[in-house]
């Protein structure tokens, strides 16, 4: 029997796997690095304001944080101005903080797992946590130039972080989030997205490949269909958070080989107050039977291993379970 | 091309630079501000098919529903000084405890360029407020809500189910958001479904 690590790498190579990747078991998440910690995540109910002056609201009964976007809580509320009220956070931590999030990476078997950081938010997250989605969207267009620099500017300061996390965690996955899209259409046509998001993500990404990152799986639970070309020019190994209206299985025949695909079982239909076992038993069997063994990681399109209602991940890792026996 | 084509083309390819100037001239050559602003509307409606089709994306939209704004506000003092062309108030909002901004905004921007007076009362909308503003607004032909969470669609039933049952009447409730179908709008007693931003605003025109 091929163990978790070795199993995800002959599925999205191309192998011999002899079950589904269930969900995220293959990766061996640490988190909690002085650097992130700058920016806490609020607790339900919570509103906090993070290392780069985004103000974060948790909502109650919302599956996670969002950032505050009326005019007062705006970080930029002029582009071209950007320079004058973007502050990034400072890199500067003693060697001793990090010896926390080492231990975790210590107690990782990576026989079994690969040792692996989640990095949210992402790039075009991050320009649109600082203005909004409207500005962000319309700068595009209207300030070309700025929003460049600006992405240049986060860019940068990513890259920085990710030396300090090689340096000290030597992470062999990065699971980065960056929503692209809506769940009928990416955000950006195309062309936008070449032209400012691509190159941004292909100098992050190389830097990680070249620093010993061995896979980059990318969260984006939206439509990208479209987009998939420019995922695979970036680098990414594996698009988490597919969701069915991308039609998966379509992807897969197109560009299997080239990238892998997490997901298939929308949050939105299984992650429910309402859930029954019978629902999620038809969704994984839907998504494991129309994937195929290859290229595809049966998966909640959730950014990480939980659900919003208890017992959602959970119920959906043991169908996946019973898949395997049928499958394979 | 006649000047209204001018107009039309350049409010959908989003030229919020040269709109307002095209809107001068166009009543400057002495043509009706209802006329002009009826062919901004007409480009507004392509601009939100082509959305709905997939042909383009988020920032088209926003950018010729601005050309669109800009080229109103020159035609603003002559449309007051000729009566009102509005279609009616219309009242959107995010519900409680959901914070999404943007499907909401662009729906507030098609009902807008529809022809509607919209009053956008943000995100995190109590269904108190929604009420207070309808009551304030005695005219409201249309109070749209927003949900895009499936936590918060029971959020969007109390808030419907309130506006229901508080005894106003003369306006329809439209209800939207990624989670939201047909069958559960029907189910909390909204008037009308929309599934994106130029449906809205075809729905809203109904609905009147």
């Amino acid at each position: 029997m091929l163990t978790k690590r070795q199993n995800l790498l002959e599925t999205i190579r191309g192998g011999n796997p002899d079950r589904f990747v269930n969900q995220w078991e293959a990766f061996g998440l640490v988190s909690g690095d002085p650097i992130a910690a700058k920016s806490p995540r609020p607790l339900k109910g919570q509103e906090i304001v993070n290392s780069w002056g985004v103000t974060i609201r948790f909502p109650e009964n919302t599956p996670g944080p969002f950032p505050v976007h009326d005019y007062e809580h705006k970080v930029i509320k002029d582009i071209t101005k950007w320079k004058e009220t973007v502050k990034a956070p400072s890199l500067d931590a003693p060697t001793e903080a990090w010896d926390a999030i080492k231990a975790q990476a210590a107690a990782v078997d990576r026989n079994e797992k690969f040792l692996a950081m989640t990095i949210a938010p992402g790039i075009f997250e991050q320009v649109h946590y600082l203005m909004g989605m409207d500005d962000t969207l319309l700068n595009f267009y209207e300030e070309p130039e700025a929003m460049h620099e600006l992405i240049d500017f986060i860019t940068d300061w990513k890259i920085e972080y990710s030396k300090l996390l090689v340096k000290h965690i030597k992470p062999e996955v990065i699971i980065h989030h960056d929503d692209w899209g809506s769940q009928i259409n990416s955000f950006l046509s195309p062309e936008m997205f070449a032209e400012f998001i691509v190159p941004a993500f292909k100098k992050l990404y190389g830097f990680y490949k070249a620093n010993g990152v061995q896979l980059i799986v990318h969260h984006s639970d939206s439509y990208g269909a479209n987009l998939v070309p420019y995922m695979i020019e970036m680098g990414i190994d594996i698009w988490q958070g597919a969701m069915t209206a991308n039609n998966i299985p379509k992807l897969i025949k197109k560009y299997g080989g080239q990238i892998s695909f997490m997901g298939d079982i929308n949050n939105g239909v299984v992650d429910v107050s309402d859930w029954t076992p019978e629902l999620i038993a038809r969704e994984v069997e839907r998504a494991c039977r129309s994937c195929g063994k290859l290229y595809f990681i049966p998966n909640t399109t959730m950014g990480g291993p939980m659900s919003t209602y208890p017992g959602v991940y959970e119920a959906v890792s043991a169908e996946i379970d019973r898949m395997n026996k049928i499958l394979f | 091309m006649s000047k209204i084509d001018e107009i039309k083309a350049g409010v959908a390819a989003g030229k919020t630079k040269v709109v307002p100037g095209l809107v001068q001239e166009a009543l400057n050559e002495g043509l009706q501000a209802t006329a002009i602003l009826e062919a901004m509307v007409e480009a507004m409606g392509v601009v939100g098919d082509k959305f709905s089709s997939g042909e383009i994306f988020v920032p088209e939209m926003l950018v010729a529903g601005k050309a669109m704004q800009k080229g109103v506000e020159v035609l603003k003092p002559v449309l007051a000084s000729a009566g009102s062309v509005s279609l009616g108030k219309c009242i959107i909002g995010t519900v409680a405890g959901d914070l999404h901004d943007i499907g909401k905004n662009l729906v507030a921007l098609m009902i807008g360029s529809a022809g509607f007076d919209v009053i956008d009362l943000g995100v995190d909308v109590p269904k108190e407020k929604f009420i207070e503003t309808i009551k304030a607004n005695p005219d409201v032909k249309v109070v749209a809500c927003s949900a895009l969470l499936t936590t918060t669609m029971p959020a969007m039933k109390e808030t419907v189910e309130a506006i229901k049952s508080s005894g106003l009447i003369g306006f329809k409730v439209l209800v939207g958001g990624a989670p939201i179908t047909p069958e559960f709008a029907s189910s909390i007693g909204a008037d009308a479904y929309a599934r994106d931003a130029g449906g809205a605003a075809v729905k809203a025109k109904e609905l009147v």
